[in-house]
């Protein structure tokens, strides 16, 4: 049992670890995430990978619509726009995967506040159909922008690239994507102890009162749109990188739609929040599949009638959550915590 | 150096892994050393989008396997058939290649979409350790040079649009007259595939192409495009990126205006499907279709032996829509290819196997299709220009075979 | 520049601008009164054609009763729907809302898919064929009879919304709730029949618009192109709702017919673009004014 919560000063209240055995755990973490790719099937391998990417980008998505408030429903035309960026660079230049990245991210948070730039004057479901339309022109530049996107058929990329190393499998990929997730989500938290992450927070509270408390609305949601498109564009990049081709139906509107369910679902406005949705998310499909092998030797029609659950699952996961359990999993995860923390006793 | 030691760690899992299945399962492993199964692999869309093919494409692959084992196996080794949904979804037909393809020594594989075979290439031309075949009839996999482990099982989109020009070309020609035709397409990968290529060819053939329509998928109505057509009075549209509607739209819509033009469509549009949705309205629409129908008058005795199987796996069905078949002649190919390369003495690696695909020339598929077949750039270009007689239920072969060169 | 071609192009437009009105209209009711966005109006729509071809298709009912059938199938539907799901997110985020709508159109999908399977459908035809002639201008059977439909429905409910106590009830809610609760209205109540009557007209568009356009359980996605049209309206504006509605109708057609179908959804989106920016409110919607 551990008591007592007392803090005197507010770097205490601020710090990322509040207790020694926070950091160990977080160690512990970080050591089985380098030495899980040594033991995993290749298929779980690229499940990891995916997951890695689902991440970063949830994570994205939770920085504008989590902590700021403003809906985006364009998460998916971000994604594109640093994978095409990678995929450009990887055919035309030889640099380095992390210049490569970077610039995908740049480049993504320029578009990003340029359609950022209507959320001053509108917002809400306003602006969530703004960034729909958004998505819709981004779509359209990589179907006809046929010169540099390839068009319809879309772009091969070569493997990534660092000091001659390629990476050119699974494995490889692996610490590439796991370690930038890391270090994205540190900085991520990081940026919610700073005056920055917390003029976003007042944002999404009520931005009027925002604005009376002197913050600038515009250049707060224009940065707040920039690092979200940022964290989408790294994140496209990587999935660029990792199936080497990209097209315009490699970022459909429903991708969208998928990272928002995954931050609704691991908790809004919460860093762990996002973590556990793009996990939970991702592992869901793959998780039922592995319940229908399980009957189908019992019941052998079990695939044909447990695959269009997945729809529904994922539906009535979202309600469910909205509506039972508003804060997402990253609330069931700090009641788990507090359990253990008082055990024996109970809250 | 990291590679060596993540194989390890994945023998030491194994390892362990065994040792257990060893205390646990006893002996029964040490029996079917010497007759390592051939496994079939599959990224199979049972949900979605592509359910309505993707379940007979099941049929038809895991009825070949039942019967090809029921003759004992390819070379006396016994073949396994592995598959899961997809869903139509790439990311989870990846994820599954990478499921089974980790658990199975997999040397044939299906993938589902155009998609997939396209996220999963630079995978496979790294592993080196199969060949592919599928539902994507996509021009793009006839690049040998990206794509030399997958193949088109029959013509591309393209080859069949070809297909379809060298008949109205010679149809045309009978009259003495210049045809001309009208594409009608989705904006889609699909759909826009194979346009650009046949623009030139319909050139070379001397077909004028009036119009090109291509629709947005998901629209309400397609009354402005028929007017466009109405204006143009093509002797031909051909359809293409649609399984069924619109099609039937254009169809009545432009009858009833009055137009004898004829409506022709590509692989996927040309099952039966159409017929039982439109009813008398289909009557007179023709495509290109590269296998013979189930359930005709055809004759071959692979042709016979898929039709015994399939009575023997479900006898209440009647009709086995052309994924069937298509599922069918996939695994046929597959189990020519290993045979081949079995019979040459090489282990089956995707070099092996592919080199084997390369040197089928004017192979006899039992009646599958009606003409021996040879491999050309990753596809069987190969098809028949049939046409719905509505009254009888059935596609009618109004051309002969026309193997393109 | 070929008028005749022009005006046949127009009034197909139209028509279709008609059933996107009718859509929209459903989506308006649910807004106005309830402030949700309703993200699963296309899917409605979807359930309602299957519930017509099971009707129709399946059953052998004759279409004059299958089609009120269907329709009351997708009415229900609305409703408990609002009870189930909509009512206890009251008072929550309209991100929320909003993600339930998106939550329970992955649902319906599904259902879909279990019940009625992924093959396409055409749905059995139950409107005239020949063909209709305006002097020279030739009309689609199936879309000129759809926006007659259409048409009639919408003008019975603008005459329901002016006239008749619920339909008072209903835009006394939707202009000041508060002061609607102390008038002794049951809001409740009015959220309710928001809900069944947005979902009836979504229903009878879903049928129409299935039987010129085929259906699928995707076939829900048209709910996206009607997004566009009450922002254009405005999203709390009924009469936004019909104008928008003609006009992205005829605008998609035409641009479809003089610059190719990838243009459709363009010109639309762009001027999506050009309203938010001008009029972040849509040209007919209120401007709400924001107070601490």
């Amino acid at each position: 049992m551990r008591i007592g919560d007392a803090k005197q000063s507010y770097a205490a209240d601020e710090a990322l670890w509040t207790s020694t055995t926070q950091q160990v755990w977080f160690g512990l973490l970080l050591l089985s995430l380098l030495l899980f790719p040594f033991f995993a099937s290749p298929y779980l391998l690229y499940l990891a990978c995916l997951v890695g990417i689902a991440v970063i980008s949830a994570t994205g998505l939770n920085i504008l619509t989590g902590f700021t408030g403003l809906i985006s429903l364009g998460q998916a035309g971000f994604m594109g726009v640093g994978g095409y960026t990678v995929a450009w660079l990887s055919l035309h230049t030889s640099l380095p995967f992390p210049i490569a990245l970077l610039a995908a991210g740049l480049l993504s948070a320029a578009i990003g506040m340029v359609i950022g730039l209507p959320s001053l004057r509108i917002k809400g479901l306003y602006l969530a159909i703004a960034t729909l339309a958004a998505s819709v022109f981004l779509h359209f530049v990589f179907v006809e922008w046929a010169s540099v996107t390839g068009g319809m058929a879309g772009l091969s990329l070569r493997s990534a690239q660092l000091f001659g190393l390629t990476f050119h499998n699974d494995f490889r990929m692996y610490f590439m994507i796991m370690p930038l997730a890391v270090l994205m989500l540190l900085a991520a938290r990081n940026i919610f102890r700073t005056r920055i992450g917390r003029a976003f927070i007042a944002i999404r509270d009520r931005d009027i009162s925002a604005e009376i408390l002197g913050i600038p609305l515009l250049r707060y949601k224009l940065l707040s749109f920039a690092l979200s498109s940022f964290y989408a564009g790294v994140a496209g990049g990587l999935f660029a990188y990792f199936y080497r081709v990209v097209t315009p139906e490699s970022f459909p509107l429903s991708m969208s739609i998928f990272y928002l369910a995954a931050i609704i679902v691991g908790g809004m406005g919460s860093i762990l929040g996002g973590v556990l949705g793009a996990i939970f998310m991702t592992l869901v499909p793959e998780g039922l599949k592995l319940l229908t092998t399980a009957i189908t030797p019992i019941y052998p029609q079990a695939p044909v009638f447990m695959s269009p659950l997945l729809g529904v699952v994922f539906g009535v996961l979202i309600v469910g959550f909205l509506i039972f359990e508003p804060n997402g999993l990253a609330e069931v995860w700090r009641r788990i915590r507090r359990f253990f923390h008082l055990w024996p006793f109970r809250t | 150096m990291l590679e060596r030691i993540h194989k390890q760690g994945r023998r030491l899992v194994t390892a362990a892994g065994l040792a257990l299945a060893v205390a646990i399962g006893g002996t029964a492993a040490a029996q079917g050393e010497s007759k390592e199964p051939i496994v079939f692999g599959g990224s199979i869309p049972l949900t979605g989008v592509f359910a309505f093919a993707g379940i007979h494409i099941h049929a038809g692959l895991s009825d070949y396997v039942d019967w090809i084992n029921s003759q004992g196996g390819i070379n006396g080794r016994p073949v396994q058939y592995v598959m899961e949904d997809t869903g139509y979804l790439v990311d989870r037909s990846v994820a599954t290649y990478k499921k089974l393809s980790g658990r199975h020594r997999i040397c044939c594989y299906y993938g589902d979409s155009t998609g997939f075979m396209q996220a999963i290439a630079a995978d496979l031309n790294n592993a080196k350790n199969m060949i592919m075949s599928g539902a994507s009839f996509a021009t793009a996999l006839t690049r040998v040079d990206k794509h030399p482990f997958q193949f088109i099982p029959g013509p591309s989109y393209s080859q069949m649009f070809a297909i379809i020009l060298e008949y109205i070309a010679a149809e045309a020609n009978k009259e003495g007259k210049k045809a001309t035709v009208a594409f009608v397409y989705s904006d889609t990968e699909f759909g826009r595939d194979p346009i650009e290529s046949s623009r030139a060819y319909a050139r070379n053939l001397g077909i004028d192409v009036v119009e090109e329509i291509m629709t947005k998928p998901g629209s309400v109505d397609v009354s402005a495009e028929v007017i466009k057509l109405r204006r143009k009075r093509p002797d031909y549209v051909i359809f293409h990126g649609y399984v069924l509607s619109p099609i039937n739209e254009f169809m009545v819509q432009m009858r009833q205006m009055g137009l004898n033009t004829k409506f022709m469509g590509t692989f996927w549009t040309m099952d039966r499907l159409i017929i039982d949705k439109m009813g008398k309205d289909a009557d007179g629409f023709m495509g290109v279709m590269p296998y013979n129908y189930f359930g005709e008058d055809e004759d071959g005795p692979m042709y016979r032996v898929m039709h015994e199987q399939a009575r023997k796996s479900d006898p209440n069905q009647a009709y086995r829509p052309t994924p069937y078949v298509q599922g069918w002649f996939n695994a046929m190919v597959w189990t020519e290819v290993v045979k081949r390369t079995l019979d040459a003495g090489k282990p089956l690696t995707g070099e092996n196997l592919k080199e084997a695909l390369d040197s089928i020339k004017d192979w006899d598929t039992g009646g599958i299709i009606g003409v021996p077949v040879t491999v050309k750039d990753n596809s069987f270009p190969v098809g028949r220009i049939y046409r719905v007689n509505a009254a009888a239920g059935r596609f009618e072969p109004v051309s002969d075979w026309i193997h393109l060169d | 520049m070929d008028w005749l071609f022009f005006a046949e192009v127009s009034l197909a437009g139209l028509a279709t601008g008609g059933l996107y009105a009718l859509i929209a209209l459903g989506f308006v009711i649910i807004y106005k009164a309830t402030r949700v966005i309703n993200f699963a109006i296309g899917e409605i729509m979807m359930f309602a054609a299957y519930l017509f071809l099971s009707f129709a298709g399946g059953m052998q009912l004759p279409p004059l009763i299958a089609l009120p059938l269907a329709v009351l199938g997708g009415t229900i539907l609305g409703g408990v729907v609002e009870k189930v799901m909509i009512r206890p997110m009251l008072g929550e985020s309209p991100i929320s809302v909003v993600m339930v709508t998106i939550g329970l159109a992955s649902i319906l999908v599904g259902m879909a898919e279990i019940i009625w399977t992924a093959d396409p459908q055409l749905l059995p035809e139950f409107l005239p064929r020949d063909p209709v002639f305006l002097g020279e201008i030739y009309l689609a059977p199936k879309i000129a009879y759809g926006f007659l439909i259409g048409a009639t429905v919408l003008v019975l409910y603008l005459l329901y919304f002016r006239f008749s106590r619920g339909g008072v009830a209903l835009r006394a809610t939707a202009s000041d709730q508060a002061a609607a609760y102390s008038m002794g209205i049951n809001v409740r109540r009015v959220f309710n029949l928001a809900w069944v009557f947005g979902s009836l007209a979504a229903s009878l568009a879903g049928i129409l618009v299935s039987a010129t356009g085929g259906l699928s359980p995707q076939s829900g996605a048209i709910g996206l192109s009607v997004l566009v049209i009450v922002i254009v309206g405005g999203l709390d504006s009924i009469l936004g709702a019909l104008i928008a509605g003609l006009f992205v109708g005829w605008l998609e057609t035409v641009a479809g017919a003089f610059f190719g179908g990838e243009y459709r959804m363009l010109a639309t989106f762009s001027v999506l673009a050009l309203i938010l920016i001008i009029r972040p409110y849509g040209l007919f919607g209120t401007h709400e004014i924001e107070r601490l």
